[in-house]
Formats: structure tokens, sequence, C-alpha cells
């Protein structure tokens, strides 16, 4: 086997070359003396938690951020990059992990936005189609972007970035939003744009098997260093994994957070449950329909039932219906036709709170949007959803207020500075305990859970996943969206697969195959 | 947090100085002498004899306007037509005070109830336009108080509606009757002043208003569908019903505060009638105290007193030869001085959040 | 019936178009870079300040070089000092928009007053350019082509502001940042220096628009001259949904409410006064409450933008 620097060869200059790079905020060291060299034609994979610092990393790269220290060179001579257009101006692009496109502009215009320049649209409409020609990635310059299915809109960040021709682009978690099938298609592309064109390319990743396909290089980093830089075929997935997290991996919802669950229904240990005997459902949705704001159905015929004490997990690509599903529950979208009902009732989605007063906890996909106010204090927060608790005759009382929020803090661990701190200054992870604190604390039926550990770190995932599992076992009717197969795979019961906004199959734990999910997460009803 | 508090104070000092000083220099480049204009705004609206009765009977209709516009705000609500709003309900309390009648207490308390009334159903219009139309409310405040005041004229013509019949009005037209004596919001003499009545109303306003917004459930809900409306969609707040009932809030202060000016005002407003321009941009002013004490109902007061303050001081300004209207000037430049610190504030506060959360990921 | 007398009279007489091209005049002035401005996500409800910021600034400019297309700069310049202000506080600063454009509107109400009592400036007409044949036409004729010269600048500023939006890349990043700040962010555009050179630009066309009031509509400058036009002017950008077109025909309509009651008045029809002033208002108001529900504003419209905060 060799090494990368031989591979290179040792008269070749390195494409970039990262030295000494350190960034703090604050007290916290997100990048701490972090060397790294990228090679022409060649996929370098950066494997990471959330959190390891490797999203600094290429925000300094691509000038979103300016390092404290170190230097960077690029084909052997130092640069500084100050801004986008910069990085931009010296071959490097990058394929965000959110997207960075505008919904209601066209492809052309999106592809144009954030250069430099005259505004041409015939030149750029060309460069479209060419691109696309050479990378199979055909698109319609003139279709609004908002228009288009999540992989195509992957495309059209591809593009964005390849219309540049840079001669280094970094993928930033690039698979969270395509099914497998168009992940595969994905890394294929970039073997085309890697080797044929002589491009140094860096992949960034949370996935461990994503890494191990797609990368030639890896460079592993925890806690903003990095700990080891390994030749992927020389490699395994196990060794991976203990770098990243920095002992052996055992728990399996840290498995499943790191992309390790093998993917078979006779392996998963069955967590010494008893076979969920038939009850009542807890929560039923029958044949519902619902539109977004602008008209587009978002939920066609969608009937779903959960059991007391069940994990029914929602598979499926992001923007299949998934949020809508999510916002159906906390009472913001309306149905049009069907019915809804917990514990048997059945509860008006046109009511505001109808959902929360029903019973129906929600742990929301974003929690900015409707899990939380971070205007308001931690206590303010706790109470949220039922202020009546801590009131009498509709006067609150700020030594309930106070108690009952210590009492949440303590129990959930969270970390703020008092029950009186505004809300934003708390970190992500502790927001999200808040969010949490507060669902459960109204002793809900039914617990509904969207993309819970999204950004979180591994202790932050193994401790949420657990309060899940701890949920489900005091009887709550547990739904969890997640677009991580492997979340979901770890924790159901019961796996449904959503696809424009309908579900296209079922399945048990026992009755799990992962080419069969495959394939219905791709649309296809299997 | 000591170091933090220093540095608001240093801010807004440094910002009020600063519009002082622009002000100061506005009057020196136009030809007159800071001095005497700052002597006349204090003794106008403090030193004089009896002025600082003059001075709370300003603030005190600016303070009730604040309140409302509190309220709104505090939903998330930009209202901005409180000038109209106050007009619609002197209005009110003009047509139904001497409609309804009766003795002279139960008069001034329908004076005042329709007055909040007519604020209240003129501020509803723009809710219901937003609630059930979609038009946004800063922009159909504003434009009814345009059509507010045209309506106000007409009903001054008309002897059916406000005017007063000619016994009452002699060779005036555009007037209302005058109020009898004992319809009137009393005065409290203290200290050589005499201190209208309607202080004492918007002062135990401004504390009641502090309560419930700050302690009741009603103004948690009202607070959590002002900073983030889907949060309080989630938890059972309905934005039509809080929206609205906030707006109408809004518009009743506004309405009470032309009730009080009507009934309490004396020559300060009119004289006891409801006569063109009677609003005298106390709606506005309102609502900059409002915004000056940053939705907070009792920072309010203080602010109300300066804001009145500048306006009894302004009529004497004129005798130093420098035109009157420099006050307005003066107050323009403080509003949007005070704006800076909190917005300054914030950026930074924000970016050290984001910094240290960006940190993390 | 003399209703119907009433309506003939008024839609034949060239006074109605002739007032009527003079009020569509002023709101486009306005309009056309509030529009920008509302693309950009900014709801700017100083255009009103702006407007009569240049009306004074403009009227200032007469009385001290004697020239009227001097004045029109000054009138420009004037817009444009107040639009600093606001763009600076709203979108350098994250102070509210609306807060700042209400504390513009007054202070500049005040300052006008001031200013104008001190100084007194002395303003005049413009001169009537009468384009050939056209100016012939029969009702719009002279409405459209025998108008004092500073009207022909909106033929002129109108399709500019169209070109600047969808022609340019500077367009193209100006509506990116007001409809999704976010990922415009991502892509390397300055929001916020986008959205404050949209300030900038409704400074300078409202700027003009006041001294078009004081020059081409008036002849003189007092403080009531602008009397909430501007914020008709921000009406018919909603009105026409954000879109030029739309925008254009929202002046066109609510100049007719404008014009409307000048000539009723001047064919010597007695109609209720109050109706009449508060008519374009009144007109407005129903407009949007048909139209508000039925258009698309731009998604971020009226969201300050932090990096890094939604």
């Amino acid at each position: 086997m060799t090494t990368t620097s031989t591979t290179a060869g040792a008269v070749e200059v390195p494409a970039v070359e990262l030295r000494g790079i350190t960034k703090r905020y604050g007290r916290v060291v997100a990048c701490d003396d972090v060397d790294l060299t990228l090679h022409r034609g060649r996929v370098h994979g950066i494997l990471g938690e959330n959190g390891a610092g490797k999203s600094t990393l290429m925000k300094i790269m691509i000038g979103l951020v300016l390092a404290d220290s170190g230097s960077i060179d690029i084909d052997g001579r130092p640069v500084t990059i100050h801004d986008p257009q910069a990085a931009a101006a010296l071959g490097i692009g990058m394929v965000h992990q959110h997207f960075s496109l505008v919904d209601p502009l066209t492809v052309w215009e999106n592809v144009a936005l954030g250069e430099a320049g005259v505004l041409r649209p015939a030149v750029v409409r060309e460069r479209i189609a060419e691109i696309g020609e050479h990378y199979g990635l055909s698109i319609d310059p003139d279709a609004r972007v908002g228009d288009l299915t999540a992989g195509l809109r992957q495309r059209v960040e591809i593009i964005k970035c390849l219309r540049r021709n840079p001669s280094i682009v970094i993928f930033d978690e690039p698979t969270s939003v395509l099914t497998p099938d168009e992940s595969a298609q994905l890394f294929e592309s970039f073997r085309d744009v890697v080797a044929a064109e002589g491009r140094a390319v860096v992949l960034v990743s949370h996935k461990l098997d994503e890494v191990m396909v797609a990368t030639d290089d890896v460079t592993i980093m925890r806690q903003g260093r990095i700990v080891d830089r390994l030749d992927t075929r020389s490699t395994d997935v196990a060794t991976l994994a203990r770098g990243m997290v920095g002992r052996e991996v055992s728990l399996r919802s840290e498995r499943a957070a790191l992309g390790l669950g093998d993917v078979s229904g006779a392996s998963r240990d069955d967590r010494g449950r008893a076979p969920l005997p038939d009850r009542a459902p807890v929560l039923e949705l029958r044949l519902v329909n619902a539109q977004d704001s602008r008209r587009n159905p978002v939920l066609t015929g969608l009937s779903v039932s959960v059991a007391p004490g069940e994990i029914v997990g929602v598979a499926g690509v992001e923007g299949n219906g998934q949020r809508a599903l999510g916002d159906l529950l906390s009472s913001l979208v309306q149905i049009s036709s069907g019915e809804v009902l917990v514990d048997g009732r059945p509860v008006s989605t046109r009511r505001p709170g109808a959902m929360a007063a029903a019973g129906v906890a929600v742990i929301p996909e974003d929690r900015h949007d409707s899990g939380v106010v971070l205007d308001m204090t931690v206590a303010e927060n706790l109470v949220m959803v039922r202020p009546e608790d801590v009131a009498t005759h509709g006067l609150i009382s700020p030594d309930r207020l106070e108690r009952r929020a210590s009492e949440l803090i303590e129990r959930f661990g969270i970390q703020c500075s008092g029950p009186d701190a505004p809300l934003w200054t708390l970190s992500g992870g502790n927001q999200q305990r808040v969010v949490l604190a507060r669902e459960l604390s109204n002793s809900p039926k039914v617990l509904v859970a969207a993309q819970p550990t999204r950004g979180l770190d591994v202790g932050a995932i193994e401790y949420m996943t657990e309060q899940l599992r701890m949920v489900a076992a005091q009887g709550v009717g547990v739904l969890l969206i997640s677009s991580e197969l492997e979340e979901i795979l770890d924790l159901s019961d019961r796996i449904i697969v959503m696809s424009r906004g309908a579900i296209v199959g079922e399945m048990t734990r026992a009755e799990l195959d992962s080419d069969r999910l495959g394939l219905m997460m791709g649309g296809s009803a299997a | 947090m000591t170091g933090r508090w220093r540095e608001w104070v240093a801010l807004y000092a440094l910002c009020v100085v600063a519009a002082l000083v622009a002000s100061a220099v506005l009057v020196e480049v136009t030809g007159g002498d800071w001095r005497p204009v700052l002597d006349a705004l204090v003794d106008g609206s403090l030193r004089g004899p009896g002025r600082w009765g003059q001075t709370l009977g300003a603030a005190a209709p600016m303070l009730l306007v604040a309140l409302g516009t509190i309220v709104s705000a505090r939903a998330g609500l930009v209202n901005i037509g409180q000038e109209g709003q106050l007009l619609i309900g002197v209005a009110f309390s003009v047509y139904f005070g001497f409609l309804i009648g009766g003795p002279g207490p139960v008069n001034i308390v329908v004076m005042l109830v329709s007055g909040a009334i007519g604020g209240a159903l003129w501020a509803g219009i723009a809710g219901v336009l937003r609630y059930w139309r979609g038009v946004p409310e800063v922009l159909s405040t504003l434009l009814l108080v345009t059509v507010a005041s045209q309506a106000v004229a007409y009903g001054l013509k008309n002897q059916s509606l406000l005017l007063a019949s000619e016994a009452n009005r002699g060779n005036r037209n555009q007037v209302s009757a005058q109020l009898a004596a004992d319809d009137r919001l009393p005065n409290l003499h203290l200290f050589g002043n005499e201190i209208p009545s309607a202080a004492f109303i918007a002062l135990a306003a401004s504390t009641g208003i502090a309560v419930v917004i700050a302690r009741t459930v009603w103004g948690f809900r009202l607070r959590m569908l002002g900073r983030n409306a889907r949060a309080a969609r989630r938890a059972g707040v309905s934005e039509r019903r809080y929206g609205l009932t906030a707006l109408l809030v809004g518009g009743a202060f506004a309405g009470l505060a032309g009730a009080a000016m009507l009934a309490g005002g004396g020559f300060q407003f009119g004289n006891f009638r409801l006569v063109p321009g009677f609003s005298a941009n106390i709606g506005w002013t309102g609502l900059l105290v409002a915004l000056v004490a940053r939705e907070k109902a009792l920072a309010a007061i203080p602010v109300a007193v300066v804001f009145g303050a500048l306006r009894t001081g302004s009529g004497f300004v004129g005798s130093t030869g420098v035109e009157g209207r420099i006050t307005d000037v003066i107050q323009g430049l403080l509003v949007l001085a005070l704006l800076v610190p909190p917005a300054l504030m914030f950026v930074r506060d924000r970016r050290r959040a984001r910094a240290a959360s960006v940190a993390r990921t | 019936m003399a209703f119907f007398d009433a309506f003939w009279d008024i839609f034949t007489s060239d006074s109605t178009y002739l007032n009527g091209a003079l009020f569509a005049g002023l709101l486009l002035f306005a309009a056309s870079g509030e529009w920008i401005a509302e693309r950009a996500g900014t709801i700017n409800i100083s255009v009103e300040g702006m407007l009569l910021a240049g009306a004074f600034t403009g009227a200032l400019g007469f009385d001290i070089t004697g020239s009227i297309a001097l004045a029109m700069v000054a009138g420009m310049a004037g817009g444009v000092i107040v639009a600093g202000v606001q763009a600076e506080m709203s979108h350098r600063l994250a102070a509210d928009q609306f807060v700042v454009g209400l504390t513009l509107n007054i202070l500049v109400l005040g300052l006008a007053g001031f200013l104008d009592r001190v100084i007194e400036p002395k303003a005049a007409s413009a001169r009537v350019w009468e384009i050939p044949v056209l100016a012939d036409l029969p009702l719009v004729g002279q409405a459209l082509f025998g108008q004092r010269w500073p009207f022909y600048l909106l033929y002129l500023l109108v399709p500019l502001s169209w070109w600047l939006l969808f022609r340019t890349r500077w367009g193209l990043e100006v509506r990116a940042s007001g409809e999704d700040p976010q990922s415009a962010d991502v892509s390397g555009v300055d929001v916020n220096r986008r959205r404050r050179q949209a300030i900038y630009y409704t400074g300078a066309t409202s700027g003009l628009g006041g001294a078009f009031l004081v020059f081409v509509q008036i002849g003189d400058f007092n403080e009531s001259v602008v009397s909430g036009r501007g914020f008709i002017a921000i009406a018919a950008v909603i009105f026409g949904g954000w879109t030029l077109r739309g925008t254009v025909a929202g002046c066109v309509l609510f100049a007719g409410a404008l014009s409307f009651r000048l000539s009723i008045q001047g064919l010597g029809y007695q109609l209720n006064s109050e109706l009449l002033q508060a008519l374009p208002f009144l007109v407005t108001i129903f407009a949007m409450a048909i139209f508000a529900r039925r258009v698309r504003p731009p998604l971020a419209l009226a969201r300050p933008f932090v990096r890094g905060l939604k």
C-alpha cells in the first residue's frame, strides 16, 4: 500500500497546503493548529463529528471565516482569502450543505449569483448546457429553482460550483437530501470530476460508509485537531470510527449516528422488548390531504397510526412532506380532507394549539421556527405551551415559574446562566434540551420527533436517543421523522417510507430489507 | 453586568448629547443663539409658574397613546395610525357625550368610554383588513389617519353630528359645543400647579399595562405572538384573536387619550371643544414615546414627560427670535439618536452569540 | 342625469388628464425607487420624508443657483441624505426599519418647517417642452407630451428601474437579497450592502420626485406639499404585487383618484370636499383589501438580515 505523498509524487506541488490554521471563538478553539494537504486528482475525505471543526476549516478555505493564524498555499504560492470572491478567484469552489439557492429565481439566475462582472444570460445558459452535457447533470436553465426536486436542486448547486471551473472543489455533507441512488450517482460524478480533470476534491462528511466509498485519502478531525491521516484503501470502518469518536464505539445509537449500522433485520438486537400487543392507536392520521400556502399538495392521502409505546420511523428523502407532517402535528398546517385522531378522538387542525392540547408533543425539525422563542427567557420557554400551569386566575406566579424552570433545568441538565437567561444565549444543544424538557414535562400521549439529532454532537445524540427510548417505554407513541436512515433503523419498531407526501411502503423490524427500503425512498412502490 | 450597564448609560448619554449638539449647531447656523433657546425651553416646561402642570397635561395623553402602542407592538404589529384613532375617539366622545348627557361624573365616564370605543373601532378596521384581507397594518393604519381627519372635519360641518348649534358657537364654524363646567375632568392643585387628573389615569394605566404584559398569561401569550408567531400558534395562541385584540387595545388607548384631552385638556387642547387640528400631533408623539421607551410601559413615563416638556417649552421659544418649530427638530433628532444604542448593542450581542455557536458546529 | 354628465365632463376634460399625469408622475418617481427597495427587502416608509426633503433642497438649490437643472440635482441630494440615515440605521445597525422610517418622516417634516420659515427659499416652475405632433393628441397629448421638462425624466427613470433590477448583476443580487438573504449571503452577495444601495436609489428617485413636485406641479415650496403622497406610492408598489407594471398601474389608478378630486371641483360640481380629500386614501385601502392576498411579496420583505440569524 502506498501513502498519499508517494502516490502524488515527491515533485508534484500540492493543490492546497494549509499549515498551522488556528481559529478561536472566545475560549472555544474551533481549529487548533491544523495542517492539511490536498492533491490534484484525488478525493480527500474530511471526517469528524459535528463540532469537530471541519466546517470551520472549510469556511476558512472559502473565505467565509478568517483564521487567527496559519498560512494557506495554493499551488505552492502563499495566499490570503478574505471573502468568497477571493476564494473563487483562486479556483476554490464549494457545494454547500444547506442549499445556497434562492427559490424564486431561475436556475441560470442562481448559477450566476455571486459572480462578478457584467451579467450575460446567454453565456450563463450556454455554460449550464455545457456542464450538463459533460457531467450528465442536464437541467432546464429557465426552470424556477423552487419548483425543482431535492435531487435537481443538488444538481444546480453542483453546476453553480463547477461553472467557475474550480481547481479545488469542496463538497460539504452533500448526501443528506438525496436518495441512496442519487448519492451513488453523485459519487460517480465525483470520480469524473477528479480523475479526468486533475481537480482536488474535498468531501466533508460525518458518515463513515460514504467516506469509505468515495475517497482516496481521509483526514479525521476531533475537537478542532487532526487526529489521523489515512489512506482509505488501507483502513477500515472501525478504525475510522475510533479515530472520530476517540474511543471504541459500542453503543448502538452511536454506531447509528456514525452510519455504522449493518442494515439487516436479523442482526439487530431487539433490546429485550416484548412484541407489541395490538392496542388502539394513540395517534392516527386517516387519508390526510394538505396544501402549502401556494396550494401545492404537500400531503396526499397520508395514513399513519402509532400505538402506545411504539416507535414509528418515518423514512424518506428530505422534502417529501416530512416537514408538513411535523407542522400538521404542531397545528401549523390545516388539512383539506381526512382526519387526525389522538387517543381515538378527532382533533381539529384549524384551531391553534389543538394538537398540543390533545397531548401531542413535538420536537420540531427547526427549533427556531416553532420550537422556541429566542428573545424570551429559558423559564418562559419551558412553560410556553401551558403557561396556565404556573398561573392562578391568569396571573403568572414568578415563584412557581422559577421553581418549575429550575427543576426542569436540573432534570434535563440544561446548561445556562439561570432561568432568566434569554434563550438565544444558549448553545444549540441546550436549546434542544429546553424543547425536550418542555415537551416531555407535559406528560404527552404522542411525541413527534423531527430530525431530533440534527446538528448535535455524539454525546447529545446519545442522550436524545436514550430519551426517545425511555419515553416509548413509558407508553408514549413516538413518531420519529428522520432523513438519517441509520437513526430510523436503530430506533424504530416499524418503518414507513414517505415519498411525495404519501406513504409508499411500510415494514416491521422483522421484515427489514435495505434494498427495498432504498427503492421505496426513491419513490418506487415496492 | 455592571460594566454592561455602564456601557448602556455611556452610549445613551453620548447619543443624547450628539442630538442636542446637532440641534444647537442648527440654531447657530441659521443665525440664532442656542443658549436663550435652552433657557426658554426650561422656563416654558418647568421653571415658569404653573408650567409643571402644563407639561404633565401634555405628557398624559402622550403616555396613554404610548401604552396602546406598546400593547400592539408587543403582538408584533406596527400600528402607526394613533393620530387618526385619537381623532375618531374624540369625535365619539363629543357625539355620545352630548347625545347621552347625564350628570357630570356619569357624563365624564360616558365620554371616556365612548372615546376608547371609537379609537378601538378605527384601529379595528386595520385589524380586519390585516387578518381577513392580508393588508399590512403598517399601511392601513397610516392611510386611515387622513381618512379619520377628513371624517372629523365632515362631522364638524354638520350640526347633526359634531357641529355646535349656532347659539353655542358664535361666529366660529367647524367647532363642537363646549363641555359644561361639571362635565370636565377636574385638576388637582399642587404646589401652585394644576395637575390634570388625566396624568393620574395615565400613570395608573402604565402600571396596569406593565403588569398585564409581564405577569399575566394573556401578556405572556401576546409577547410570544410578537416574537415567534409560529411557536405561539403551536402553543395555542390564535394570531387573529390576539392580534386583533392588541390592535383594538391600541386604538382604545389612543381614543381614550383623545377623550381625556377633550375633557381635561383645557386651553392646551381646544378648550373643551373639538376644533380643527385638535389632535395636535399627540398621536404621532405618543407613538414616538413608545418607540423610544422600547415598548416598556414604565419606561414610557419619563419619556412622555420629556416630550411633554419639549412641547410646552416650545411655546416660549418664539420669544427668543428663533423659530418655534426647532423643538420638532430637537424631538426628531432625539428620537433618532435614542434608536442607536439598542440597535448597536443588538448587533454586537448577536455577533458574539453567533461567534460562540459557530465555534460549536 | 347630472351624475353621469359629471363623469362625462371629467373624462373628456384635458385638465383631468393633465392633473392625473402630474400626480402619477410624482407617484412614479417615488414608486419606481420604492419598488426596488422593496424587492431588496425593505418597506421603506421614509419615502415620504425623502420626497419632502427633495422638495425642500430642490427649492433651496433653485434659490441659490437659479437653475432648475441644478435644483433637480439638489433635490436628488436631499432624498439621498434621508436615504443615508434610513439605510445605515436599518441595514448597518439593525434598527427597526419602520421605526427609523417613521422617525425620519417626522424629523424631516420638522426640519422642513423650521428651515422654510428661517430661509424662505423661492421656487419657480420649469419651462414647458411641447413634443411636436404628440402633444396634439386628443385628451392625453398635453398630459403626456406637453409638460414641463422634468416630467420627461420619467420616460427614462421607469425603464431604468426595470433595467437595473432585471438586466444587471446588481439587480439580480438585489432580488436575491429580498427573497432569500441567507442563500444570497452564502453565494457571496453582500446582502445588507445591496439593501442599503437600493434605499439610496429610492432616495435619489424620490428626491427627484420632490423637486418635480416643486418645479413641475406646484411651482412653490411649503411643508405640506407632500402630505401622504409617499405612503400612496408605497401602496402602489404593494397594489402592483411588486411588479413594475402593476406598480405603474397602481400609480395611475391612485393618481386618477387624486386628479378626479381637482377636476370635479374645477368643473364646478359640488361634492363633499372631505370625501374628495379622503378619496385617494380610501381607493388605496380598498384596492389593497381586494388585491393584497393575490400577490406574492418578496419572501424576506421587512425582515432584517443579520448573518447567522433567521
